[in-house]
């Protein structure tokens, strides 16, 4: 496998008019990745997959597919294909006919357009439905049909535009492990755009999170849920308690951080913090956070304080606890494991933390 | 208080004007149609005796027989001529225009006035000493004036072509509207150009447009009498010249409902075929 990056984004940016869209976005992707670009509606994230498709031409920078410049090359001839987020199944034709869309007129004969159509459609799932009519299918065979649509044509990169948004919860869930098996065994490169946070972790290698036009962190997963950058990261991802707290750094590099209601703790740096100050910012997950009547032993910081809210959610149990002294409740999840705890509105309750539970989010800003 | 009724009183109520309105100005006229078509006129009265007489002689007369066919490739002549300019109007509306409203408005401009001053517009600019000879004397492109441009099928379907022009479009932009984008996107993404995305995915999406602009135009046009008499001489002619002439002139009622009734089943058969044929070619783009 060669080094050269499948996709290569090189400053790119996109305005219209006075609003800039995309602004300085670079980014490389490897060969078969399964690459995501998550951030609330309107950050750009859509619009950096169309210029990557050639529906949109960048106001400056560059997308680079395997190499080759393609700011010359139009969208019908580049080397991507897209699942729309309206998956724009042809109404005209069938499912067999929506499938060879692209294959006809390539000079490829007509047996072979068969087979590979046919093998499209097992692939998906859908085997033998070629004669179905587009307008008879169900939203997840509509999804699944722009998919083999869109694999048919062997891309070197797939792009998909929200592919899951429009499809109940439970066939959204089913469908996150199908693509991702997919993906896996065609080893071709996924680009997926989603809003969706769970969407966005559960099926990719890594995920760049988009803000304002933005890039602003390219990380697996597991990363950009324990290291976040800063507070938008990490509130856009999973749920985050923020609190305020003078850091300093020791001698060995670690922080030395003083928390509402938690008090005094050294942590660790966050290696992708780039903005610091005095004035610090530290998050702590709700489910990081150990919740009982008594003082909990073996936790590095402790806090008491009062439940102020609780809320049922099946597998976890939400608290909300007001510590003791502080204004700004704190949230604290625990799995429902149908016996141990059950706090009410006014328990006095202990919060308890490990300090590697603690992540330093820089700056507070 | 209002009673409450069964569904269908209530259906029947509501149907009622429809109802009323569909029979006492189609159904009836249609059945004098017929009664008509199988009476025989003697001199001034009616004789009311059944007899296919009239379907026999005009059935056999060359004269019929060939201003029907004309009738129907003029006004098939001047469905393509319709169709094929406001296509590309059409489109232009829906996915170039900024201003749709506007650019619909404009379109339907004509309409402001009278359809026979439209006419006598385009015998006015195709005359003997119209404006188009006058201009092009001056110009000096021609010595003497064009006798060509008026009184022939030309000038009929030139002057039904301008006249129909807002039917055509309107069905056809709307067509053209309701495409979601996306297809278009999709198929340039899968490797179309814009030919052949026009090709595989606008036409044939856009055919119910194209079917009825199509069947609004053609429909009307093989029963029109006022412009092959204005501006079509005596090569122009039409059906309906003959049938208007039956019911007027040679005051022969029940020939002139035979004819029409001959007429309509022409055109209803043609307008059948058309449609479907067209249904059937669109489905065949893949």
């Amino acid at each position: 496998m060669s080094d050269t990056p499948i996709i290569d984004l090189q400053n790119l940016e996109k305005r219209f008019g006075k609003f800039t869209a995309v602004s300085n976005v670079s980014l490389s992707l490897r060969q078969g990745e399964f690459f995501s670009l998550l951030g609330p509606s309107g950050c750009g994230k859509t619009t950096v997959l169309r210029m990557i498709a050639g529906f949109q031409e960048p106001s400056s920078g560059q997308v680079l597919i395997d190499g080759q410049d393609m700011s010359d090359i139009p969208a019908n001839k580049r080397p991507t294909n897209m699942v729309f987020q309206s998956y724009a199944i042809f109404p005209h034709l069938n499912v067999g006919d929506n499938v060879a869309y692209g294959l006809r007129g390539r000079g490829i004969a007509r047996t072979e357009i068969d087979q590979r159509v046919s093998e499209a459609l097992d692939m998906v799932e859908l085997g033998g439905l070629q004669s179905r009519r587009a307008t008879e299918l169900s939203g997840g065979q509509r999804q699944r049909v722009a998919l083999a649509r869109a694999l048919v044509m062997r891309p070197k990169v797939l792009l998909l535009d929200e592919p899951l948004s429009a499809l109940d919860k439970n066939l959204r869930e089913q469908m996150q492990f199908e693509m991702r098996h997919l993906q896996q065994s065609l080893g071709i490169t996924f680009v997926m755009v989603t809003h969706d946070q769970y969407e966005a972790m559960t099926m990719s290698d890594r995920i760049g999170v988009m803000f304002n036009g933005e890039l602003v962190q390219v990380d697996a997963p597991n990363v950009l849920y324990a290291r976040p950058r800063n507070r938008a990261v990490a509130n856009f991802i999973g749920g985050m308690n923020f609190l305020p707290a003078d850091a300093k750094e020791d001698a060995s590099g670690a922080l030395d951080v003083t928390m509402p209601g938690f008090g005094r703790m050294r942590i660790d740096q966050n290696p992708n913090v780039t903005a610091r100050s005095a004035q610090a910012l530290v998050g702590i997950r709700p489910e990081q956070l150990e919740i009982a009547a008594d003082r909990p032993a073996d936790y590095d910081a402790v806090a008491k304080g009062t439940v102020r809210d609780v809320a049922f959610y099946g597998e976890n149990i939400h608290y909300r606890v007001l510590l003791d002294g502080v204004e700004t409740p704190i949230a604290a999840s625990v799995p429902n494991y149908f016996h141990s705890i059950d706090f009410k509105p006014g328990d006095a309750v202990w919060l308890g933390v490990q300090s590697a539970s603690v992540i330093d989010l820089g700056r507070d800003s | 208080m209002f009673k409450l009724r069964s569904d269908t009183s209530r259906g029947l109520t509501l149907a009622a004007p429809a109802t009323l309105y569909v029979g006492l100005l189609v159904a009836a006229p249609l059945v004098i149609l017929v009664a008509y078509s199988m009476w025989t006129q003697t001199y001034v009265s009616i004789d009311r005796t059944p007899t296919w007489a009239n379907y026999r002689e005009a059935l056999t007369d060359p004269l019929v027989r060939h201003l029907m066919i004309r009738s129907i490739l003029i006004a098939g002549a001047v469905t393509v001529a319709t169709v094929l300019t406001a296509y590309p109007i059409a489109y232009f509306i829906a996915f170039r225009a900024r201003k749709k409203t506007l650019w619909l408005l404009l379109i339907t401009i004509p309409f402001w006035s009278s359809y026979l001053l439209r006419v006598f517009a385009w015998k006015l600019i195709l005359g003997f000493n119209g404006v188009m000879n006058s201009a092009l004397m001056v110009t000096g492109m021609i010595d003497e004036p064009l006798t060509f441009l008026l009184y022939n099928e030309f000038a009929v379907v030139l002057t039904l072509a301008h006249a129909w022009a807002p039917f055509a479009i309107l069905p056809i932009y709307v067509s053209l509207q309701k495409i979601d984008p996306s297809l278009l996107e999709a198929a340039t993404d899968l490797g179309n150009g814009a030919v052949a995305r026009f090709l595989r995915v606008t036409l044939p999406l856009t055919i119910p447009g194209i079917i009825a602009a199509s069947l609004i135009i053609f429909i009307p046009t093989v029963g029109d009498y006022v412009t092959p008499s204005l501006v079509g001489g005596s090569d122009g002619k039409m059906i309906a010249n003959l049938i208007q002439v039956q019911f007027g002139a040679a005051n022969n009622w029940p020939l002139g409902a035979t004819l029409s009734l001959l007429a309509m089943l022409a055109v209803g058969f043609v307008a059948l075929v058309f449609a479907l044929g067209l249904t059937a070619a669109g489905r065949r783009i893949r």
